[in-house]
């Protein structure tokens, strides 16, 4: 069974329909992550990963097959504040400053800012983004912007956390750095995290789990466990244990 | 003259031995009465313009409000809707709705005992009778479409061989030949032309058959029954006004520069020749308003020519024998 | 690029300068319409002479305007909100949307004058004109939000609401000001329209009518140059205070599509009922409102009056031919009015885009002919163009090229640069540019022109009807006025509006499939 703040999809199916034809996003697919895992969605475009993260979020609904969030429907656990997310694109608010858009899940929750002063502050620090509290997004360079983002998913001190392709718009260098910042991050709040990414390197060095799906119809095909220490340097990302897990998950995308 | 009368019958209907008191008390308590006009402020209301500001209403115990018109107006609507207790309008409209539509209108007066309306053309071109349209271009307004098709049939004119297009409030086309001539008030269009420096000729539709009232004071039949007293002090209120405007119709107009006439986009030189013009139309030997039985039968011929039924019980002349 | 802009900027100043001096000569010389079109210094003068009668009347036209401003706008944004966030609502709304769109002014102003008294037709009337500009951009900002922006409220549980006062309303503020600065100016021409029939004291469009009779040209060009100035700062004023939010200025225009709502995931069943309550919602309104008023039956004809004054009196057959003959002789002209103008603005539009210096020095001229009262043009036009078919259409294309043409420049100036790249890399001229990428890549924003263009082709060709050639609805209604025609007054406003929405749909249905074919949405 899960635990307290599991995320769980059970046969989940979701189609679609387009001009005449009916794409199957998502078929009879199942995902169990443990509170306090962190795993990662990988797969070909189309192949369903974001509809499985819109499903876990509530944001959209299944055909058939069950979503939990701690054993609650996604958009109770949302109204009870347990979650956070990230989207691969920062989705800030043009104009709200750092501090406002870091705040905005505590006003969608109706939750008082002043408590959460002191969070804000330092999550502000914890992104390193001080002394920006105050600038506007416009005002931000892609990176700093994806920081912001990955900090408002942290606001609400969320059990589960969601990650869609957060870094997915930043170059190699910087995507790198995020990536380490993240590990940190997680790794002082151990929400449960699923991240849906593109990156093969990303997936291995911050999940312990990588599912691996494929399109037509939308399935996870493969599990591959990560067993790699914690806290990761980037250094592994050189290391042939690393390199090995990387060619596994390549060749279940490959279908092997 | 009138002045005496009226106020001897005024002081009759108020049965009152104490002027003064009797006065006070009713102007405190001020009858509100609502005046439509059919046009916007112009010399053509003078008189009322003149009775509000020397206080003839406020000593009929009225407080008057009074409306402007303008094109989108129609004065006939605002008594029905009750916008208005009584107002000015043309007997043709007025009548053909009574017969059409049984509206509740009763004719009570008429302020122009011949219709203003002419045939305005410049000297140099003149049109001075019915048969010198044959072949020209004549600007009308729409409205009064009928009234000129009667004119030229009672004179003999085929409505065929003149043009008419629509008049649309401005004698430009006409200073500068694009028309021949035009339907306006007599009384007020010749001015305009003489300012461009250019000379009018002009006759009256009255004068070649179409012998119809202008502006008569219409109320409807509910209010004749509720108001009759109001009435009867609004008009007059308004006569003794118009009989002060016509003491020295040159002079008063200059005195409302700054209240009635204030931002017109009209000249006073305009109103004072718009005044003059129109004494001899409005003067009658019963005094303004009047409306003789000669009359009355002069317009119901008239009427008949355009196919009008107009009869003698839509004017009611039992409101001005109480004046 | 600097020196290049500077350059423009100089020939479009040395342009308007040019026009200014023929326009000054011609008037000295009384060379147009003998004399009618009077010098620019004259009107100066003229305005000078006059400054004394201007305020209490402009203050008045802004009273109304301003009144009209915000109760039109309030609902706009009010009704804005509900069609973006119901798409049901949009749908039953759909019919009074295009209904009050398609209006034609002359028409409705003789209906507020009869039912509504004071200072309340003008600001319905502006209130109107603000209406449906304000409506759409409303919609549009609302429902162009970054969708990502709503997942992140949605994902925490927030609802409509939470969306809508977090994020819609204020990604749509942009969107929202840009429709009241095309509103501004609405209300204003709106109340002008309304003060010129209504009969009050003042107001520029009373001092419009008092000034006509005079034979003064330059008085009345004093009177739109104020009009114009008045409507100018309205527009002004708004897209001040929009650069101020949204810190960056956009072309304009005025969105021409009535919020839909996705009609396509609805069953046939349903689909039917709200289109037949779209319908009948209009109908429904005029009921009440007229019940309401508790305006006598006589002058406000309700839906069953109108029906029994068209079919059932004895008159009716009277009746019926008068009106259909009226149809009959403006129709045609609305139509190839309708056509002449489109053409005309899309011509202009290219020209835009080939020589867009010749048209920044024409735009002042276009930009006067939209503001200035057409009672006030009408003697020059009749003395210029006589008073046959010509006249109408030439009336018609000057109230219908204005708003078409700057849809249509805004979709060719839209068309991304890297779509026109392929082209000019094949060293495409200018011309082939157009006809191969820019003109069928801004299909969306001619339709959205043409839609615009079809209820101001039918004011058009009603107003030259009325002012110059004295046939067909636009005299029909005027005439009606004056014979106490109760029934054809309401008759003619019914009739135009349902001809307007006729033209409308007529192009909503051609639009859908041609665009859906090419994979385009409509534009707003």
């Amino acid at each position: 069974m899960t635990g307290q703040s599991g995320i769980r999809l059970e046969n989940v199916s979701r189609s679609f329909k387009g001009r005449g034809a009916t794409v199957q996003a998502l078929d009879q697919v199942s995902l169990d992550c443990p509170a306090g895992s962190f795993t990662a969605l990988i797969g070909p475009s189309g192949c369903g990963k974001s509809t499985m993260l819109r499903l876990a979020l509530g944001l959209d609904h299944a055909d058939s097959g069950a979503v939990s969030i701690a054993g609650i429907t996604p958009m109770e656990a949302a109204r009870a504040g347990m979650t956070g997310v990230a989207f691969q694109d920062a989705a800030l608010m043009p104009w709200r400053n750092v501090e406002d858009n870091i705040a905005l899940p505590l006003d969608v929750l109706r939750k008082s800012r002043r408590d959460n002063a002191g969070k804000i502050a330092s999550l502000i620090e914890l992104v390193g983004l001080s002394g920006f509290e105050k600038a506007l997004p416009g005002e931000l360079s892609g990176g700093m912007r994806q920081r912001v983002a990955i900090a408002r998913s942290l606001v609400t001190n969320p059990q589960v956390l969601f990650l869609d392709e957060p870094f997915g718009a930043l170059d190699q260098i910087l995507r790198r750095q995020m990536n380490v910042e993240l590990q940190r991050i997680w790794i002082s709040s151990r929400a449960t995290t699923l991240l849906v990414t593109h990156g093969i390197d990303e997936a291995v060095f911050l999940a312990d789990r990588v599912a691996v799906m494929q399109s037509k119809p939308g399935r996870i095909t493969r599990i591959v466990d990560i067993p790699l220490m914690r806290p990761r340097r980037p250094d592994i990302f050189t290391s042939a244990e690393f390199h090995r897990l990387e060619d596994e998950i390549a060749g279940a995308l490959d279908g092997h | 003259m009138n002045l005496t009368i009226d106020r001897r019958h005024f002081l009759g209907l108020m049965g009152a031995t104490a002027a003064y008191p009797a006065m006070s008390r009713f102007a405190h308590a001020a009858s509100p009465f609502n005046f439509q006009a059919s046009w916007i402020n112009d010399a053509e209301f003078m008189g009322y313009f003149l009775a509000a500001d020397k206080g003839f209403y406020k000593e009929e115990g009225l407080e008057l409000s009074y409306f402007s018109g303008g094109p989108d107006v129609i004065p006939e609507s605002t008594i029905i809707a009750g916008k208005a207790d009584l107002t000015l309008t043309t007997p043709d409209t007025t009548i053909k709705a009574i017969v059409e539509q049984n509206a509740p209108f009763k004719i009570i007066g008429a302020q122009y005992q011949k219709n203003p309306i002419g045939i305005v053309s410049l000297a140099k071109n003149p049109i001075k009778e019915p048969k010198d349209l044959i072949g020209k271009t004549l600007a009308v307004p729409p409205v009064n479409v009928i009234s000129v098709e009667a004119m030229l049939k009672i004179s003999g004119v085929d409505r065929a061989q003149v043009n008419i297009v629509p008049y649309a409030y401005d004698p430009t086309p006409l200073i500068k030949g694009e028309i021949d001539a035009s339907l306006d008030f007599t009384t007020n269009v010749p001015f305009t032309i003489k300012q461009s420096g250019a000379d009018a000729v002009s006759f009256l539709l009255y004068d070649f058959g179409f012998t119809i009232f202008n502006d008569t004071v219409v109320v409807t039949e509910e209010a004749l029954k509720t108001k009759r007293k109001e009435i009867v002090a609004f008009l007059r209120a308004s006569r003794k006004g118009w009989d002060e405007n016509f003491k020295d119709p040159a002079a008063y107009p200059a005195l409302l520069a700054d209240s009635w006439f204030k931002g017109t986009g009209r000249s006073i030189d305009n109103e004072v020749y718009f005044n003059r013009a129109q004494k001899p139309l409005m003067e009658t030997d019963g005094g303004i308003f009047s409306m003789s039985e000669d009359s009355i039968a002069a317009n119901i011929e008239a009427l008949a020519a355009v196919g009008i039924a107009a009869k003698r019980e839509h004017f009611d002349t039992t409101v001005l024998e109480e004046i | 690029m600097a020196i290049e802009a500077i350059a423009a900027r100089f020939s479009t100043l040395r342009n308007w300068l040019v026009l200014l001096v023929l326009w000054e000569i011609c008037g000295r010389l009384q060379v147009i319409a003998s004399g009618a079109l009077p010098a620019p210094s004259s009107i100066l003068m003229r305005l000078w002479i006059d400054r004394a009668d201007y305020p209490p009347h402009i203050l008045a036209t802004l009273e109304g305007a301003g009144a009209g401003f915000l109760i039109g706008n309030s609902l706009a944004v009010a009704a804005g909100v509900l069609f973006a966030l119901f798409p049901m609502a949009a749908r039953l709304g759909r019919g009074v949307n295009i209904a009050l769109f398609a209006l034609p002014a002359i028409a409705i102003s003789p209906l507020l004058v009869l039912t509504f008294s004071g200072a309340t037709p003008r600001i319905i009337l502006a209130a109107i004109g603000c209406y449906f500009v304000t409506m759409s951009s409303t919609v549009t900002g609302i429902s162009q939000t970054d969708a990502r922006m709503i997942d992140v409220i949605r994902a925490y549980g927030g609802g409509r609401w939470s969306i809508l006062a977090l994020a819609q309303m204020r990604s749509a503020l942009p969107a929202i000001l840009s429709g009241l600065r095309i509103a501004a100016p609405n209300a204003v021409l709106g109340s002008i329209l309304a003060e010129f029939g209504g009969g009050g004291r003042f107001g520029l469009g009373v001092y419009l009518l008092g000034s006509l009779g005079r034979a003064e040209p330059d008085r009345l060009w004093g009177i739109g140059l104020a009009a114009t100035l008045i409507a100018g700062l309205a527009y002004a004023l708004f897209s001040l205070i929009a650069v101020r939010f949204t810190g960056a200025t956009k072309a304009v225009t005025v969105p021409a599509t009535a919020p839909g709502g996705e009609a396509t995931s609805w069953p046939l069943w349903l689909r039917l009922l709200l289109s037949t309550g779209s319908i009948l919602i209009p109908i429904a309104l005029w009921w009440l409102l007229l019940i309401a008023m508790g305006t006598p039956a006589m002058i406000a004809k309700t839906p069953v009056g109108l029906f029994e004054y068209l079919f059932l009196l004895p008159n009716s057959g009277v009746s019926q031919m008068k009106l259909l003959a009226a149809l009959g002789q403006t129709l045609p002209l609305t139509i190839v009015g309708m056509a002449l103008g489109i053409a005309f603005a899309f011509g202009l539009a290219l020209m835009s885009v080939l020589r867009p210096g010749i048209i920044r020095g024409f735009m002042p001229v276009a930009l006067v002919t939209q503001t200035m009262p057409l009672v006030a043009l009408t003697p020059l036009l009749v003395l210029m163009l006589g008073r046959g078919p010509s006249v109408i259409l030439w009336i018609t294309i000057s109230v219908t090229f204005f708003p078409a043409f700057v849809t249509m420049a805004q979709g060719l100036s839209m068309v991304p640069r890297a779509a026109l790249d392929v082209p000019r890399a094949y060293g495409a001229s200018l011309f082939t540019q157009l006809r191969l990428v820019s003109v069928p890549a801004s299909l969306p924003y001619l339709f959205a022109a043409t839609r615009l263009a079809v209820p101001r082709a039918l004011l058009g060709v009603m107003i030259a009807e009325w002012l110059a050639t004295g046939t067909g609805l636009g005299n029909l209604l005027n005439q009606s006025r004056g014979y106490l025609d109760y029934g054809m007054i309401w008759a003619v406003a019914v009739v135009s509006v349902l001809m307007s929405v006729v033209f409308y749909q007529c192009v909503v249905l051609i639009e859908r499939p041609v665009l859906a074919r090419r994979g385009m949405h409509a534009a707003q």
